[in-house]
């Protein structure tokens, strides 16, 4: 029981550093992704690479994960995000769905459908550490520089931005890269949370980032609200404590429980957007962009 | 030979994604709507017409049924989904939340009801024959290019003689525009969903004949669509028809040097390459901001 | 009499309608330049073909000399051009207060430059800006909940506040009562003063009088006359154009 429970907190804590994250591109910066389980994938390849060929420091594995999930995420981003908001969103599909080809192809990377196997319990000077606080100081951390940067110039910038672009370009504002520099954030703070999850499970291979993950994510971020602090974390603990809800329904068949638990949050996307759209925890006035 | 039979059946998807993302782009220009949910009517359509063909339908009933499908959901998106969203002014962010979800549950619904896995229905059309030394074509082929150039034929016909037709190219020019003549946008929107999902109905039933399809199939629909619309050029819908032609081709192509799963790149290379060089697209005015 | 900003030649045409045809214009430091004319003249397209929001067909523009055409709308802004919307584009979910910081934080990716002083040097600023435009009492409130009035001041405040040396103003005072007009036209006596190229398009020609310096005419695209105040309103020409019984 108590290993069951670490083992839902320590997820909980992973899905929310990764909804957290998403909500930073998506209610702060109004970039909307469907690819966040790639740069969780980019990050936690990195990481499980790190510790299996360097060493397994957690530090230097969530280093690696977030250098290479930002870095690579300027790419998709810079040139996308000189257009429409359109453009974003198609391109980051389209990344989404290559990605998880790349992901299963590049064998030498990712060990490919068979994935990475053997990673070793994360250790700092040579003593074994599990993954739950690290987890968990790893979302305070970014939940505190997020709402830094959101109460600082640079949430001011993006919101601006987000609300009206064109005058925040008329106040000098480069827009372009201001956009890269929250979906870098963004993509270095899902790689961190790969590269926890992989330290974690002690495996990775790439059914874990594929479109669905990305789905549920941004699940998570609907559901608990988008644009507050703490919405994405209580979506994050309701749609994980989901399949275990459904366990206990004795009439749906365990094989269906996948399907049943997709249909239920792509419900609830659905139905939150049409009566709810600011999610549980959100402020209802607030509308969206209208720029 | 091989490069030839598989250029042709790039040709083939290519074709019948000519006619998804024409519908797709249709719905987006005279509405302004991002129905990415296009790629559930595309899903929804070809199950509705295999469970036809598996329960001994006539065909033709069967294609009916299909189209009839799509059409209500089409509809239904219209109603139900997106003119909610749009009287409380959701943006494009709850409107691409939204379709999202809806295509979420479609996918899975069909999951549970039809299982898992490819389907599709073995009819003596898909049954290819030698017609060159090594170079077979099934009739659904032929089938496949006539149906698409029939319907963007008639689909042109009627933007520009039709009065409803015309008016529909209005909204898409000018929306309060047409509001001062007094012409009913809501009717024309519903108009434009209808006509769009009819569009994916039958290339759904071609390829379900061809290739089969499976629940998830929408995603691909979806990224397709979305990407012929950009590559196209946004308002454009025989930019959008000539990019949902040349993504087949692109799959094609990359076929002939690479394994079947790099398709899905094929459509991301192409998308970037247009984002990165011409964001415009190919027949699109310069994106104005 | 330094030129600020001078544009030569605009031309700028929409599909078939040539909306700016040969406009050139300089807006002398210390003086308000008012460009008036009739509905779709083209007063608005002038505006963003010199902050680069439209690329122009021809024609150059220079700011103290240098040339700033084909710049990014951020590079015009930070070279000191501060612009007003004629539909205002203010941060609608953004405070009053962060509405007009947000002017004065050009710079900077993750952080601004400078350190707490800078910091408070920055507030103090956008505080000034914010008692001149007298929003002192809504400063805390969301640009979104704002009258009607205090949004045309809320947008003049983000000019004030962003320290540039020339404005360009879509119809900043449109729709304000007598006392808001005096109170906005105090605004810009004081800048005027302070040595800032303005050019302001109004309808209103009691504005117009009360301000320019100098008035430009544009119609259908073209600069039909410049001059004194005086003496463009008296030409019974423009005036026929302006109240619509041309022909
Ligand atoms: N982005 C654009 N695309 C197409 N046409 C445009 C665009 N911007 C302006 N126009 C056209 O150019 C002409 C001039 O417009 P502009 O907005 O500059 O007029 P204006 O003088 O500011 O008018 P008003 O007093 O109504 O604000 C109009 O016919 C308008 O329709
Ligand atoms: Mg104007």
């Amino acid at each position: 029981m108590i290993a069951y429970l670490s083992n839902l907190a320590t997820l909980a804590a992973i899905f929310g550093l990764l909804a957290a994250t998403l909500n930073f591109m998506v209610g702060q910066a109004g970039i909307f992704s469907v690819a966040h389980a790639v740069f969780m994938g980019l990050g936690a390849y990195a990481g499980a690479q790190v510790a299996l060929l360097v060493v397994p420091n957690p530090l230097l594995a969530c280093l690696a994960a977030a250098v290479v999930a930002g870095g690579l995420s300027l790419c998709l981003a810079l040139p996308a995000l000189r257009v429409r908001g359109e453009y974003f969103v198609a391109a980051s599909l389209g990344l989404q769905m290559m990605a998880v080809t790349l992901f299963t192809e590049a064998k030498p990377l990712t060990g490919g459908m068979g994935g990475l196997v053997g990673i070793p319990r994360p250790s700092l000077f040579g003593v074994v550490i599990p993954v739950l606080p690290m987890a968990l100081i790893a979302l305070v951390l970014f939940l505190v520089l997020m709402s830094a940067m959101q109460r600082g110039s640079f949430g001011r910038t993006l919101g601006a931005i987000r609300d009206a672009e064109s005058a925040a370009e008329a106040l000098g504002k480069n827009v372009a890269v201001a956009k890269a520099l929250a979906v870098a954030f963004s993509a270095a703070g899902a790689g961190v949370a790969g590269a926890l999850f992989a330290l974690h499970l002690s495996f990775v291979n790439v059914e874990s980032f594929t479109l669905e993950q990305s789905v549920l994510v941004m699940a998570m971020l609907i559901v608990g609200g988008t644009g507050t602090l703490l919405g994405p974390l209580l979506g994050a603990v309701l749609l994980l404590s989901l399949p275990a809800a459904l366990s206990f329904l004795p009439f749906i068949p365990p094989t269906e429980i996948g399907s049943v638990q997709q249909i239920i949050y792509g419900g609830a996307m659905a139905l939150l957007m049409i009566f709810r759209p600011a999610g549980l925890l959100g402020d209802q006035k607030r509308g969206r962009s209208e720029a | 030979m091989l490069e030839l039979q598989l250029l042709l059946g790039g040709l083939q998807n290519g074709a019948l994604y000519a006619l998804t993302a024409a519908g797709f782009a249709l719905i987006f220009g005279a509405t302004k709507v991002f129905h990415v949910a296009h790629g559930a009517t595309f899903t929804l359509a070809g199950y509705v017409f295999i469970g036809a063909w598996n329960a001994g339908w006539h065909p033709v009933l069967g294609v009916l049924a299909a189209m009839a499908a799509a059409v209500a959901f089409g509809i239904a998106m219209e109603r139900f989904v997106y003119r909610p969203i749009g009287r409380h002014e959701g943006g494009f962010f709850t409107v691409f939340v939204a379709a999202f979800g809806v295509s979420i549950v479609v996918q899975n619904l069909i999951a549970m009801v039809a299982g898992r896995g490819f389907a599709n229905v073995d009819s003596p059309l898909s049954m290819a024959s030698e017609v060159l030394p090594e170079l077979f074509l099934a009739p659904v082929f032929w089938i496949s290019i006539v149906a698409a150039v029939a319907m963007f034929l008639a689909l042109t016909l009627f933007l520009s003689r039709h009065p409803a037709g015309v008016a529909l190219r209005a909204l898409a020019q000018n929306a309060d525009l047409l509001r001062a003549y007094g012409l009913s946008s809501s009717k024309l929107s519903i108009l434009a969903f209808a006509l769009g999902s009819v569009l994916a109905a039958p290339a759904a039933i071609l390829t379900a004949m061809t290739s089969g399809i499976n629940e998830a199939v929408g995603n691909h629909v979806m990224l397709i669509s979305m990407a012929a619309t950009i590559v196209g050029g946004v308002g454009s819908l025989r930019g959008a028809a000539l990019a949902g032609l040349l993504l087949g081709v692109a799959e094609a192509v990359v076929l002939t040097v690479l394994d079947t799963q790099w398709a899905e790149g094929a459509s991301f290379m192409v998308l970037f390459a247009f984002i990165l060089f011409r964001p415009s697209g190919m027949f699109g005015a310069a994106v104005a901001r | 009499m330094t030129i600020a900003l001078s544009c030569q030649g605009l031309a700028r045409s929409f599909g078939g309608v040539q909306a700016v045809k040969g406009v050139s214009l300089s807006l002398p430091a210390g003086q308000v330049t008012a460009l008036v004319g009739p509905n779709g003249a083209g007063k608005t397209t002038v505006f963003n073909l010199i902050t680069g929001n439209l690329r122009a067909d021809e024609g150059s523009a220079t700011l103290h000399g240098k040339p700033i055409m084909g710049l990014k709308p951020w590079q015009v802004a930070r070279a000191g051009v501060a612009r007003s919307f004629q539909d205002l584009r203010l941060f609608q979910h953004m405070s009053v207060r962060d509405n007009v910081l947000a002017a004065t934080e050009p710079a900077g990716w993750f952080w601004q430059p400078g350190g707490a002083s800078a910091r408070r040097e920055r507030e103090a600023k956008a505080d000034a800006a914010i008692q001149a435009a007298g929003l002192s009492a809504v400063a805390d409130a969301r640009a979104v909940d704002l009258a009607y009035a205090e949004r045309k001041f809320l947008s003049m405040a983000r000019i004030l506040a962003a320290e540039a040396n020339v404005w360009l103003l879509d119809e900043p005072a449109s729709g304000l009562d007598l006392s808001s007009r005096e109170r906005f036209q105090g605004l810009l006596h004081h800048a005027r003063a302070q040595g800032v190229a303005i050019c302001l398009i109004e309808h209103n020609l009691d504005v117009v009088m009360a301000l320019a310096d100098r008035i430009a005419f544009l119609d259908r695209g073209q600069v039909l006359a410049e001059g004194e105040p005086q003496a463009i309103m008296r030409d019974p020409k423009l005036a026929a154009i302006y109240f619509g019984d041309r022909q």
